[in-house]
């Protein structure tokens, strides 16, 4: 139940900040061109809106079966190694967490202790990065819940984006008087690891 | 020993079924704290500048979302019937018209699954229907469709230019020649086959009913001139470029083509609706839609697949970005050059090497994950070869393309075997006579530096 309400919140909170950037970068240039003046502080705020942008999906992207990867060769192992595969790889993609958890909670605390700010907003710089190590948290309790789904056996593997399935929504019925059919080559669900 | 122990991690790590992104990351900090006397903290705050310090990078979401507006079955209609109305009247002017339209989608949507699977599943059932056979028309479509990601505004030279800080205007510049070019070439291989086949032409449909549908697509195109002039004119980065269009394809695809959110199925003009009240309509309607298309599900749709796609593409940005910097801290590239060079291997020698290797790795892996991880070994290799950077990035591109189009990661054979419903071995074959003409493309872009570099050094001269 939390865990849907986050993915939901995950989902909001990126799509705004998407379309809060688009936004920002075009008022610049609207500005710019229109009235010949600028935001001072559009493009570091434009920047550290990608920075969440991105951390906020990763997590997002892992329940979600949206991260791009190879799994020709897992496939082609029999369903029990595939498991014991899949479980290594995210004890790896856990490690790899812990790392930059750390990292982060070492140069956030630095950043505490000086004290700077950003270049033209003026907040603390570190604010501005605390997404890292929430990130990296989400990023561990999403490898958690798909690691005991692959224990219980619901999942094998990661479930990546495949960018060809994913075009299939395009295609359509050759009706000729035109009408659009575009969700019915629409072939499976991507909500779900598979 | 360094050198191994990335390489290994990495490898491993893909082939274990990592997502791309966790083992080039993991692969890089492990290293990192195995061989150098960098920090923790310093790793993760390269991650973070990674994403949030090169303005360049913004291209990408913004493309991909502009493009994820336009990629609708509605636009690819009215691109088809722009270019049947063009061209169609030359003899196997069906399949000409067909390339045409791919090109135009591809430009529009920089995706080239997504140009197959638009395009293919109209005009293939098309040309059938008029004489044409389905191996001939699945296999032209196949190939056409790569063109998506050689014609800029296009996502994986936007990759290419993140990995190797080329400028993204240069090699949008030097895309648009060789792009035409392999279109241009396809469609006179279609007309010397169709002179063989005795392929039948369309009536011409007149110059009225050209006009009227080149006007409605030219709704969807002004979009590359936007992007493309306002860059190629200098007076908008690709990133600010990005931005316009993004907003733009909002505007035509919520206001302008009405295929979603809240004006759809509400025409411009009803019927025989009187022009004043049509006017009249559209004066409180299209504010109206602007505002309601921000709670539209059918837009909120296309905000989160744009999302997802970028978010996971910076990610692995990011993430090689962490990699690139163990490679250049290590001088593993500088290493691997310097042998190279001992062994004599002279400029063009290197280019066979680096086209097989590619051509090698796109049997396996997606595009931009190629080039993330390849680029910022060759890149080096190639400088010191003497091989100008953006001719390098377009052989990489067109590299991928053909990656597109062999299995078994081949994207487009993939979308073309589910719209024509045949096995992946029929369409592979139906795509290989066409297939060799992109691979004589390939041995012509990287041996004729000129077709690429022409337009960036006339541009910037």
């Amino acid at each position: 139940m939390a865990l849907r309400w986050l993915h939901k919140a995950e989902e909001t909170l990126f799509s705004l900040l998407l379309v809060a950037m688009v936004l920002l970068v075009f008022v610049e240039v609207v500005l710019r061109f229109v009235f010949n003046t600028g935001i001072s502080w559009s493009q570091e705020a434009t920047l550290y809106l990608a920075g969440w942008f991105v951390l906020i999906g990763v997590s997002w992207g892992v329940k979600q079966g949206a991260h791009i990867g190879v799994d020709v060769v897992v496939k082609m192992l029999p369903m029990l190694w595939q498991r014991v595969a899949t479980l290594l790889a995210l004890a790896i993609c856990m490690a790899y967490c812990v790392m930059l958890l750390v990292g982060s909670y070492e140069y956030l605390s630095l950043m505490k202790m000086i004290g700077i700010e950003l270049e033209d907003i003026a907040i603390p710089k570190w604010y501005a990065l605390t997404i890292l190590p929430i990130a990296m948290l989400l990023l561990m309790l999403r490898f958690a819940v798909l690691g005991w789904k692959v224990i219980r056996g619901d999942a094998s593997g990661f479930g990546f984006h495949d960018e060809g399935e994913d075009s299939m929504h395009l295609v359509q019925s050759d009706a000729p008087d035109g009408q659009d059919n575009g969700d019915a080559g629409r072939d499976s669900d991507q909500g779900t690891p598979r | 020993m360094t050198i191994a122990t990335l390489f290994a991690l990495l490898f491993g790590g893909i082939f274990l079924g990592m997502p791309i992104a966790f083992a080039l990351g993991f692969s890089s900090v492990t290293t990192i704290l195995l061989f150098s006397s960098d920090s923790l903290g310093s790793v993760a705050i390269k991650l973070f500048e990674a994403l949030s310090h090169h303005y360049t990078l913004l291209a990408i979401p913004f493309f991909i979302l502009s493009s994820t507006f336009l990629s609708t079955g509605g636009v690819a209609r009215r691109l088809i019937t722009f270019a049947t109305d063009a061209i169609g009247h030359v003899r196997g002017g069906l399949a000409m018209a067909s390339v045409l339209a791919c090109m135009l989608f591809a430009a529009v949507s920089g995706s080239s699954p997504a140009t197959v699977a638009a395009i293919g599943s109209i005009v293939i059932a098309g040309m059938v229907r008029q004489g044409y056979t389905e191996s001939f028309a699945a296999g032209v479509i196949t190939n056409a469709g790569t063109l998506g990601i050689l014609i800029p505004p296009s996502i994986v030279m936007l990759v290419y230019s993140a990995a190797t800080e080329v400028s993204a205007a240069k090699m949008f510049m030097a895309g648009l020649i060789p792009g035409l070019l392999m279109g241009g070439i396809l469609m006179v291989a279609i007309y010397i086959a169709a002179r063989i086949k005795k392929l039948p032409a369309q009536p011409f449909p007149g110059v009225r009913v050209l006009a009227r549908s080149g006007l409605i697509a030219m709704g969807g195109l002004m979009l590359i001139f936007i992007v493309l002039g306002s860059i190629y004119g200098g007076v908008a980065s690709p990133t600010e470029a990005a931005a316009v269009a993004t907003v733009y394809a909002w505007f035509i695809a919520v206001v302008g083509y009405r295929d979603m959110g809240p004006l759809k199925n509400v025409p411009w003009r009803k019927g025989n609706e009187a022009w004043g009240s049509a006017g009249l309509r559209a004066l409180w309607q299209v504010p109206a839609g602007l505002l309601g298309s921000f709670t539209d599900q059918e837009v909120k749709k296309v905000v989160l697949d744009g999302a997802r796609v970028s978010m996971m593409l910076l990610f692995i940005i990011a993430n090689a970005m962490l990699f690139a910097h163990v490679l250049t801290t290590e001088r593993i590239p500088h290493t691997i050059a310097e042998t190279i060079i001992g062994w004599g291997l002279p400029a063009w020698g290197f280019l066979i090497v680096m086209n097989l290797l590619l051509l090698a790795a796109g049997n396996f892996m997606e595009p931009s994950a190629i080039l993330l991880i390849m680029a910022p070994i060759l890149f080096p290799i190639a400088t010191q070869l003497g091989i100008d950077p953006i001719h390098l990035g377009i052989i990489m591109v067109v590299n991928m393309e053909i990656g597109m189009l062999t299995p078994p990661v081949g994207l487009n054979l993939f979308v073309t075997a589910g719209i024509t419903g045949k096995p992946m071995t029929w369409v592979i074959r139906a795509a290989l006579p066409w297939l060799s003409l992109l691979l004589l493309f390939l041995v012509l872009i990287t041996y004729v530096p000129a077709i690429s570099l022409f337009l960036p050094n006339w541009l910037s001269s």
